[in-house]
């Protein structure tokens, strides 16, 4: 073993405060080390140059650079290392700079402190193993879930750039919520005819549609899935390469909530029966009422989030009716009007001066009567009651999980939120990365979403896959657990806790196996294994331990 | 005499650490006898690592991790979490209280991660007093 270590002054930045020449020539009679010297600036031309030639000249075979942060030149110092002709992994970067020199102003306190993480440097690197970085092979192909928007969007983009799509929808036809709509907000387009045009988009030669269609089972990692599938009864097996889940949402069922008389009186509807009939029978001057909020912000269901995009429906069903029906007295019930998207505060003044009432309230007591129905409730502005009767009441619905998000979680193990929707691996870095490599999730399955949202992330996941497949071959991480076969006892707890779900049980030999390309790197299972079994190649125990006894 | 604090501190490479660095970069100052190991997750910290460090001479250990909810590996901090709860209780009956501490660290919080060392620095020298 020879070590080359380097040290950085940095200008004065990291010599201010440390005494990087007594430190190069404390470790020059250091175990192992074979080249020891300190330079101005390491990640300059020469500095690069000086360490190619300590490895060429004196056969170094691994290296410790004592300078900034190990974050900062990280790819620098790699490509130094795999120009000299030595394995990358066998280099160890010490943060003398914003670890110490920057942290302490004492001279002698910092050197003591310095020497103490270069000598924790040099006892991690005794343990570094040169590693390859393998490549698999991967499938040209994917897998979308669900033919809705989102899906649909998905899957235009991915056939047309050339990579086979796997679609699979549950019902009968594509579509998903947008066939229940007739027209939508805004610009009043057709939803029949935006339908037609994502479903135009899809190249079909490479996209296969599967309609009645569900996912029994899913294993393998990605670049290699095999997927299982029901298609009406029968059993299909597909290999796809990612997964795009686009399941969407499910708009929330009023008949769930007791207290409203959904389903027993004709005079009840929702915004979604809006849309199917073309006519109502209603009187001369008829009173219409609105109410938001039915299914959304509502903690005695359990909902306690805004579902987002009821409000832009509650204020396009008030305009539509009060535009058939110009005779007609429209109330808005609302708790709040949060008409987020682009141009929707204008529509709501819109619907204002077309002459719809807005009463600010929670969800009215709803009581049918012969003549009417009894709206009673609280108006929340003036703190006074009100009992008026209308001819029409018109639910404007929350939007719930999607129907099947847990039986979709199990099957794919990609972890649910607190609601039911899809946990993105990062609410504002990776919102449509899920845990595992090449599962992506797009559209109302991980939040309510409106139409143009969902084509958004559709398409965003989609050129995530994209970028991943489109490589050819996946790398595999190569820092990843290890397992000693020989010291397992079967307990699987590790499997248990695996969150990229990379530990699978051998039911024979009754040992567990580490599927390399989807381990994460995490380490968990090397801390929770009873028996240590399992290491975490690049932070194995002996390394830490020998790096903790050298700093104390 | 004056008092050498020794603390190890493990800290996740995707928050704490990047903190550290940040608190570096700030020019921000904390006592010289905590150093810090790199660590992919915090959930990677077996408390037999937590042990050796206090029985080889460490005067005090810390963890730190993202927020719970934000780690990386969607669920590993929550283990942290709940070992090193177990943990604390264990040292606590060998009289060894406040020699473990948790810290929840993001990485933009490096003043926090400072303010928290000191803390845990101040506290440690004088109970050795």
């Amino acid at each position: 073993m020879k070590i080359g270590l380097f040290l950085c002054h940095c200008g004065h930045n990291v010599k201010g405060t440390v005494d990087v020449a007594y430190l190069s020539q404390y470790f020059k009679d250091y175990p192992h080390v074979k080249v020891s010297c300190d330079y101005p600036f390491l990640c300059s031309k020469p500095g690069q140059e000086m360490i190619k030639e300590a490895v060429i000249k004196h056969g170094v075979d691994r290296i410790v650079i004592a300078a900034c942060a190990p974050s900062l030149h990280f790819e620098l110092f790699r490509q130094v290392i795999k120009e000299a002709g030595l394995n990358p992994y066998m280099l160890k970067r010490v943060s003398i700079r914003e670890h110490c020199s920057w942290i302490g102003s004492d001279p002698i306190k910092n050197t003591k402190k310095a020497l103490k993480l270069i000598k924790a440097g040099l006892h991690s690197v005794w343990h570094a193993i040169p590693f390859e970085e393998k490549k698999v092979e991967i499938e040209r192909s994917c897998l979308v879930l669900g033919g809705g928007v989102a899906g649909l969007s998905a899957s235009s983009f991915l056939s047309q750039m050339g990579i086979k799509v796997y679609l699979v929808e549950k019902g009968g036809e594509l579509g998903g919520n947008l066939k229940a709509l007739k027209n939508i907000w805004p610009g009043e387009k057709s939803a029949s005819h935006i339908l037609q045009i994502l479903i135009s988009r899809l190249n079909k030669e490479y996209v296969d549609i599967f309609t009645g269609a569900e996912i029994e089972s899913v294993d393998g990692h990605f670049g290699n899935y095999r997927v299982q599938l029901n298609v009406r009864g029968k059993r299909k097996e597909l290999k796809v390469g990612g997964i795009i889940v686009a399941i969407g949402c499910t708009p929330f069922d009023p008949s769930l909530k007791r207290d409203i008389p959904y389903g027993r009186d004709r005079r009840i509807v929702t915004t979604l029966d809006l849309e199917r009939v073309s006519e109502l029978s209603l009187p001369s001057h008829p009173r219409i009422a609105i109410l938001h909020c039915v299914g959304s912000r509502d903690e005695t269901i359990g909902r306690a989030y805004c579902s987002k995009i009821c409000c832009m429906n509650g204020l396009k069903a008030a305009y539509d009716l009060k535009r058939s029906y110009p005779d007609s007295y429209v109330e808005s019930f609302y708790m709040d009007v949060r008409a987020h998207p682009r141009g929707g505060e204008e529509f709501y003044e819109k619907v204002q001066e077309k002459g719809v009432i807005f009463t600010r309230s929670n969800v009215p007591e709803i009581i049918p009567k012969k003549e009417g129905i009894l709206l009673r409730g609280e108006d929340t502005l003036t703190g006074e009651t009100f009992e008026r009767e209308f001819d029409l009441v018109v639910l404007s619905l929350g939007i719930g999980p999607p129907e099947d998000g847990k039986k979709i979680s199990q099957i794919l193990k990609i972890p649910l939120d607190k609601d039911g929707f899809f946990l993105e691996a990062h609410p504002k870095m990776r919102p449509f990365d899920t845990p595992i490599k090449g599962i992506f999730i797009a559209g109302g399955c991980s939040g309510p979403k409106d139409v143009e949202e969902s084509i958004t992330q559709g398409r965003a996941a989609a050129f995530k896959l994209f970028s991943l497949i489109n490589m050819g071959y996946a790398l595999i991480e190569p820092q990843v657990a290890t397992v000693f076969t020989e010291r397992c006892s079967g307990c699987r707890l590790c499997e248990r806790v695996c969150p990229a779900s990379a530990i699978v049980y051998d039911h024979r030999s009754r040992v567990i196996r580490i599927e390399e390309a989807q381990c994460a790197g995490c380490g968990l299972c090397a801390s929770i294994c009873p028996s240590s079994s399992i290491t975490l190649t690049g932070y194995t125990d002996a390394q830490i331990i020998d790096e903790q006894r050298a700093l104390l | 005499m004056e008092e050498n604090v020794k603390i190890i501190g493990f800290a996740c490479s995707y928050c704490a650490y990047k903190a550290s660095e940040m608190a570096g970069s700030l020019r921000l100052k904390y006592p010289e006898g905590v150093t810090i190991i790199q660590v992919p997750c915090s959930s990677r910290v077996d408390p037999a690592l937590i042990i050796k460090a206090l029985l080889e001479g460490a005067d005090g250990v810390f963890v730190a991790g993202c927020h719970p909810g934000e780690c990386h590996f969607i669920k590993g901090n929550y283990f942290t979490r709940r070992r090193i709860y177990a943990l604390k209780e264990m040292l606590d009956i060998f009289s060894m209280k406040g020699k473990l501490r948790l810290f929840w660290i993001s990485a933009s919080e490096a003043r926090k991660f400072v303010e928290k060392i000191k803390e845990m620095h101040k506290h440690l020298r004088e109970s050795k007093r």
